[in-house]
């Protein structure tokens, strides 16, 4: 009874995984540049349709199509934030949410001119379709895979953001961006790849679902909405949060499947309403003012 | 008195040749009877056009788009033309329902077909009374439209063509009664449908076999792309067999999920009351596991008749791929619109309602009958194991089970399903 309560968490927090690395693109984005991106579920859609064109074009290598994907997203946020974001970070947020929002659509259409409108389903990589045997159940080793992949970033960007200049000087904007600035950190640029980064990472969650998900126009929609309660959860800005966050939404999900499956889709916002209540600013979010 | 003589002969001669060429045009083209209906006629077809089941939309368009080259190449219905007009149901009740006022009110459309969820079938149905137009349902599978709606509520403006959850429910149970398995489980949509078909398959099959057990069952929500806690959930309860009515592309998902979860080598048997559906087929492609049970709402090698075997060429020729269950179904309502209206002689709904009661339609999918007292179309479907031939680019259904829908198919007064 236990070995299944422990299993059933295991499966949670894999499924959290993909939540965790859309989600913390989103925070980061927003803890830095104060802008809600809603356009970050798209890039994560991006980083699935871009990976699996290029798996197709190299032949069927995964682990090829892996390292290429998710930096084409990286460079379609650059676009973004040259080309477009950078415009409106001086005008009202109420703008910015719309052309975060007008991407969503632009991008929805695109990929069904582009690729159809149906979905498509990836063939999962030879290496990784064996399982094995964790609390006296199968678990795949694909989803061993995703935990370590998503435990590999969390680390990354603490060590990025504690341990290196470039690290500091996004912290330092994070927490005051004019004192900042008064100290010669250029924004601008940091903005830029901040977003980048972001992108990159919601461009890995994409890429990573292909092999176990399927991809179609739409798949956006229902990751970011997801995201976007991970985040407020967490605390918006906070790194941990999102990690965190992600953790509990996918807990409350694998949980209320076992205990309460009439509210399967309420669990999550009934969580996230809970910590609001008991602290408006999210579990490890900044109290503004 | 010479010129009166030749005007007449001239005219005559010309009047003759006129009249031989207007015979020779009426026996080549037109073949069908000259009702002079309004031109032309037009059906409104809804089906799931985008998203994880935008694969069925697809198939149910190309699927009537051929329907209707074929009927207008021989003249159309009665001499008029069709003329579709597609829209995207969404699998939402409220887009559904908006799309069928739209096509009556706004477009004019004479007759509606299309309809792949169960909820907005029902929805759609019960204001089929205000628009007064014929609906033929072409996918939406709950037994609640025709014995609810039809036989009980007597909305006799519906009418389905494809079979209903009876071929999920039951047939599957006639199938699974012979199966080395005791302990059944299912992961199925949570909607009407989903929890409808579980239903009748438990009642059915603890009536066949009453030393069953239904130890465990979990239901995702449209949308689900990741299928993992409940595939952990349903295999904590250690069941010997899997039922599940999931399908398009969340059907892909599920089998590829449950395959890294190595259901298919911890279980005995798996049913998927949708798996035959040519989306499914490609999708999963060589992942489909070898000996999976899996049906439709009609499969291409079944029967092996001329006019089978006609349809899925023509299909092939026009659409470069094989024809999914959803593309016989709305190829035989547009069909059996044609027969009803020229047999009726009219398009006056109450006049094709009454054409279409008892109605024997020629269908690919073999001999079939619409019934009187519910509206539903009674032909069979066979239930077969998934095996993959070289000689196909999908896999596709060994080892046949036929059952003869008239054996199965539950009749009134239509007594509640006790599961």
């Amino acid at each position: 009874m236990g070995r299944a309560l422990l299993f059933q968490g295991l499966v949670g927090i894999t499924e959290a995984m993909y939540l965790w690395l859309v989600a913390a693109g989103l925070s980061l984005i927003f803890g830095v540049m104060r802008v809600l991106n809603f356009a970050h579920g798209s890039l994560y859609m991006l980083g699935a349709y871009l990976t699996y064109a290029v798996f197709r074009l190299v032949g069927g290598d995964f682990w090829i199509a892996l390292a290429i994907g998710p930096l084409l997203v990286a460079a379609v946020g650059w676009v973004l934030e040259v080309g477009f974001l950078r415009r409106v970070y001086r005008v009202e947020e109420a703008f910015q949410l719309l052309l975060t929002f007008a991407f969503v659509l632009i991008f929805d259409d695109l990929v069904k001119l582009v690729f159809g409108p149906l979905y498509q389903s990836p063939p999962t990589p030879k290496g990784l379709s064996g399982a094995v045997v964790i609390a006296g159940s199968i678990f795949p080793a694909y989803h061993l895979f995703i935990l370590g992949v998503g435990a590999a970033v969390g680390l990354g960007l603490w060590y990025f953001l504690e341990r290196t200049r470039f690290g500091l000087l996004i912290r330092a904007t994070a927490a005051d961006r004019e004192m900042a600035r008064a100290l010669g950190v250029r924004a601008s640029r940091l903005f830029t790849w901040v977003f980048v980064l972001g992108a990159w990472l919601a461009g890995l969650g994409g890429a990573l679902s292909i092999p176990v998900r399927s991809i179609s126009p739409g798949m956006g929609e229902l990751i970011i909405i997801e995201a976007f309660v991970v985040v407020v959860l967490g605390g918006l800005g906070s790194l941990r949060g999102a990690f965190l966050g992600a953790v509990v939404i996918g807990l409350l999900h694998a949980y209320g499947l076992l205990y309460l499956p009439v509210f399967e889709l309420a669990l999550a916002y009934v969580g996230m309403a809970v910590v609001l209540i008991i602290r408006p600013q999210g579990l490890f979010g900044v109290r503004e003012g | 008195m010479a010129s009166q003589g030749g005007t007449t002969r001239r005219r005559f001669l010309k009047s003759g040749a006129l009249a031989l060429a207007g015979l020779g045009l009426a026996g080549r083209a037109h073949s069908a009877p000259q009702l002079k209906l309004k031109k032309p006629i037009k059906i409104g077809c809804q089906t799931i056009l985008s998203g994880p089941l935008g694969g069925y939309g697809e198939f149910m368009r190309k699927g009537a788009l051929l329907a209707q080259d074929e009927i207008n190449a021989q003249g159309g219905i009665g001499g008029s033309p069709i003329e579709m007009n597609f829209r995207d149901e969404e699998l939402k009740v409220d887009v559904g329902v908006k799309n069928a006022r739209y096509f009556v009110d706004d477009w004019g459309a004479d007759f509606l077909i299309g309809i792949d969820s169960s909820a907005v079938a029902l929805a759609v149905g019960e204001i089929m009374p205000t628009l007064n137009r014929v609906l033929i349902v072409t996918h939406g599978a709950t037994e609640k439209f025709n014995e609810d709606l039809v036989f009980k509520k007597h909305i006799k403006q519906c009418f389905r063509i494809s079979v209903p959850v009876y071929q999920d429910g039951i047939a599957s149970a006639i199938v699974a009664k012979d199966l080395p398995v005791k302990r059944w489980a299912t992961i199925s949509p949570d909607y009407e449908y989903g929890h409808t078909s579980w239903k009748m398959f438990r009642a059915s099959l603890k009536k066949l076999k009453p030393d069953v057990e239904f130890v465990g069952e979990s239901f995702a929500k449209f949308g689900t792309v990741d299928f993992s806690s409940h595939i952990s959930k349903v295999m904590g309860s250690n069941p010997e067999a899997i039922f599940s009515t999931e399908w398009g592309g969340e059907a892909v998902t599920m089998v590829k999920q449950a395959k890294l979860f190595k259901v298919f080598d911890q279980t005995k048997a798996f049913m998927c009351a949708m798996g035959a559906a040519m989306d499914v087929l490609q999708g999963l492609g060589a992942d489909y596991p070898d000996g999976a049970w899996a049906s439709g709402r009609y499969y291409f090698l079944y029967p092996e008749s001329a006019d089978n075997r006609r349809f899925v060429d023509a299909f092939r020729k026009k659409w470069n791929t094989f024809p999914s269950y959803v593309s016989e179904t709305s190829y035989a309502a547009l069909y059996a619109i044609k027969k009803a209206v020229e047999k009726a002689g009219a398009l006056d709904t109450d006049a094709v309602i009454t054409a279409l009661e008892g109605l024997e339609v020629s269908r690919p999918a073999g001999p079939c009958v619409i019934r009187k007292e519910d509206h539903q179309a009674v032909y069979t479907v066979p239930w077969g194991r998934i095996r993959h031939d070289p000689k196909y680019p999908m896999p596709i259904l060994g080892d046949l089970r036929v059952t003869p829908a008239n054996d199965y198919y539950r009749k009134p007064p239509f007594p509640p399903v006790e599961a």
